[in-house]
């Protein structure tokens, strides 16, 4: 991957800026059916499927099951639902408001496929997009624009993607500097030093983690934790680190332990470093040495069933801690806040228990199962998706 | 005579050029004395469907990971010394490694310390660059140098106090040594002397040790204010003490062990094979394997693993540990330490240091 000059991404960039004001008066209609053929042509790309394993380290099996959900995400009725939703109704027959003219895009690559929402809401709030990828997945954004550009070349012209190494300070100041919104996905350090100078224009969503709570109405709910905490590898702000089960958690620890096994079958893990395998083993000895611990460790992975409450995220690769919990009442307490983007429900009606997750941070609460399949419309990080301002943290609810 | 002692005895005979207890049968021994008397290891090892019975290789021994220490008391008897490792703030979390028979523990040190560091056999004046015991009693390498002090050094002193590096105090000991043509060992942790060469270039002041004075470094990068890699270590060794780099031997080792391994340059000097390759060699009753992590199977030569240390003188406790350090094989018997597994708690000697704030 060779990075461009700033001058040649600046030109570039000139170029969608320009393109995105030929289409000012357009129909947000229109672009909401261009984005969701673009998915259609994407989702099949035969060029992405046969490179992104490799650059993702995921396994080919995984990657052709995560790129049909990410294509799904640009659904043309769940956009449109999103632009009503913020415009009011007949968004779809009007041209976007007035808004930024140009968004760009900092997308994390522990998750492939994340430029698709990035480019979609930022067409959606009819700016120019700006998107440089993570270095694990440099083939997604540029095979959505030529999906895009052979369904709609002129909303494609509105589109930059690009790809420079990170901590590029020279680069990320000429570039970033142009947009008037910075959407950021980082590490702590990484997002506090584009703060620093970008200031307000920069929405930072930094390491998240989800969990899941079991109801004592759950039939069995394991077999659909293990999807959620599967796909991706565990990698991303939505998989699952830890389940809190009302009544047998033991139990359901074997039977997730099992359903990890199962999945690992359809689903194989891709390729790890050696570090992060050393993590796992650590981890996972730590707890077998742990009093009141116990390990149920596998080929599809490592379930810690452990009597303590206190949610800690673990390494990834397809670990789960398995809590029991005594009450539901209780379960948003045992939450650290702003470290929880994702609560998947099973057994349990979440109605009770939306405020205080609200308030812990929580952005989207839905059934387990349903975890790793956000809509366009997720508020993630409690933020409108769309950009526009709203002084009340967000979180949706899909039942 | 207990088979703690018997081994000290083959360990102390192995110095005075007896050849080494033969590696595999202490090996299955030992293991068959720690399954019997350690009920903790002995669990772990039932877990894994594994006893004395099914065990035919030394390979076949159960590991213990370095957290079980954290988290249990792993001994074959009451304990004669219980070291604790330096560096997480969580005192109670950091790991304890009770050792029954401490003989056994100073007989192997001191084993490996004349081989590796002192080969020519020669005493010197010991300036210790950890904290005197009575300021850190728990500490194994504190007592590692106490031992060095008795018997391999002709006198010791303490160069760290309670407020940390006594670095006038050193300065002076380096002028008069200098000028008396004295020789020194050099003995501490690698922040210690970092902090030493710092104060050396504030101060536009350097050294030149007599011939055959040396420096024996361990803990890495840990608790340094200012990374130091190991050429530049090698370097300012040099310059600012007059000590070559074949005199400069690093040590690696862990609190939940009783023998180390040290850099193999001067043995190598001393016996011929000047042109081999740094690496840290250990004695004979300390064999070390890089493991894969997802399988324990050693991984292929020279490609990194996790360190999987087997020491016959852990007779007291568990023999068999598998670190956090992820390292590769060099050579045909060393190791190269390449770092720890991220996340790991921070911890060793080289926080000895940092453990000095105020309690």
């Amino acid at each position: 991957m060779n990075a461009e000059t700033s001058a040649a991404l600046l030109a570039r960039l000139g170029a969608a800026v320009d393109a995105r004001a030929r289409l000012r008066r357009r129909p947000l209609g229109d672009t909401v059916a261009a984005l969701a053929a673009a998915a259609a042509r994407w989702r099949d790309d035969p060029a992405l499927r046969a490179e992104l394993p490799a650059a993702a380290r995921l396994s080919p099996a995984m990657i052709a099951a995560v790129v049909p959900i990410a294509a799904e995400a640009l659904d043309a009725v769940t956009m449109t639902k999103l632009i009503e939703r913020t415009w009011g109704a007949g968004a779809a027959r009007r041209p976007a408001p007035d808004g930024p003219a140009l968004v760009a895009h900092v997308v994390a690559s522990n998750v492939p496929a994340l430029a698709l929402p990035a480019i979609a809401l930022g067409c959606l709030a009819g700016a120019a997009v700006l998107v440089k990828s993570g270095r694990d997945d440099p083939l997604s954004a540029p095979a959505f624009q030529r999906a895009l550009a052979a369904v709609d070349a002129q909303l494609a012209a509105t589109i930059v993607t690009t790809y420079w190494p990170g901590g590029d300070v020279a680069q990320e100041d000429a570039v970033l500097g142009r947009a008037e919104v910075v959407v950021a996905t980082g590490g702590d350090a990484t997002l506090a030093a584009l703060a620093e100078r970008l200031g307000d224009r920069l929405v930072a969503h930094g390491p998240r983690w989800s969990v899941a709570v079991i109801g004592r109405g759950a039939r069995d709910a394991a077999a659909a934790l293990a999807l959620d905490v599967a796909l991706h590898d565990q990698r991303g702000c939505l998989s699952p680190h830890a389940v809190y089960v009302a009544g047998e958690a033991r139990g359901f620890a074997e039977r997730l332990a099992a359903a990890l096994e199962a999945v690992a079958e359809r689903l194989p893990p891709g390729t790890a470093s050696i570090e992060a395998r050393a993590q796992a083993r650590f981890l996972a000895a730590q707890a077998e040495w742990a009093a009141g611990a116990t390990v149920l460790q596998g080929a599809g992975g490592t379930v810690i069933h452990e009597g303590e409450a206190a949610f800690r995220p673990t390494c990834g690769l397809r670990t789960v801690r398995v809590h029991p919990l005594a009450d539901l009442r209780v379960f948003p307490d045992l939450l650290p806040t702003g470290q929880v983007e994702c609560v998947g429900v099973a057994g349990a009606d979440p109605t009770p228990l939306v405020a205080a997750l609200r308030a812990r941070g929580v952005s989207r609460v839905c059934p387990v199962g349903r975890m790793q399949r956000p809509p366009l419309s997720w508020p993630r990080g409690q933020r409108a998706p769309l950009f526009a301002r709203r002084a009340e943290p967000l979180l949706e609810v899909e039942r | 005579m207990t088979l703690e002692a018997e081994l000290a005895a083959a360990i102390e005979a192995a110095a005075r050029g007896v050849p080494p207890p033969d590696f595999e049968p202490w090996a299955l021994r030992v293991f068959a004395h720690q399954f019997e008397h350690n009920a903790p290891y002995r669990a772990f090892c039932v877990r894994r469907g594994v006893t004395p019975a099914t065990v035919a290789r030394w390979e076949d021994v159960p590991a213990v990971p370095s957290v079980a220490f954290r988290q249990v008391d792993l001994a074959c008897g009451p304990p004669e010394a219980v070291f604790v490792t330096s560096g997480t703030t969580n005192r109670a979390a950091r790991g304890r490694h009770l050792v029954p028979h401490l003989a056994l523990y100073r007989c192997s040190a001191l084993a490996s310390f004349a081989r590796f560091v002192l080969p020519d056999g020669v005493r010197l004046p010991c300036l210790a660059f950890v904290p005197p015991p009575a300021l850190r009693p728990a500490s194994s390498l504190v007592q590692m140098c106490v031992w060095v002090g008795e018997a391999l050094a002709s006198s010791i002193e303490w160069m760290i106090g309670e407020r940390g590096l006594e670095t006038e105090r050193l300065l002076a000991r380096l002028a008069a040594a200098e000028a008396s043509g004295e020789a020194l060992l050099l003995v501490g942790v690698t922040a210690a002397f970092a902090e030493l060469f710092a104060a050396c270039r504030t101060r536009g002041r350097g050294f030149r040790l007599g011939p055959a004075s040396r420096v024996v470094d361990t803990g890495g990068q840990k608790g340094t204010t200012r990374p130091l890699s190991r050429p530049a270590f090698l370097s300012e060794c040099w310059t600012l003490l007059g000590i070559p780099g074949y005199y400069c031997i690093n040590e690696y080792g862990m609190t939940e062990l009783c023998s180390q391994r040290y850099d193999s340059a001067l043995d190598d000097r001393f016996h011929g094979r000047s042109l081999a390759p740094r690496r840290l060699a250990g004695p004979p009753w300390l064999r070390t394997r890089v493991l894969d992590p997802d399988t324990l199977a050693p991984v292929a030569p020279g490609a990194t693993g996790l360190l999987c240390h087997h020491d016959l003188a852990n007779a007291g406790s568990v023999s068999v540990v598998l670190t956090e350090d992820l390292g590769r094989a060099a050579g045909d018997d060393g190791i190269a330490v390449l770092g720890r597994v991220p996340g790991a708690t921070p911890r060793g000697c080289g926080l000895l240091l940092a453990d000095l704030e105020p309690r």
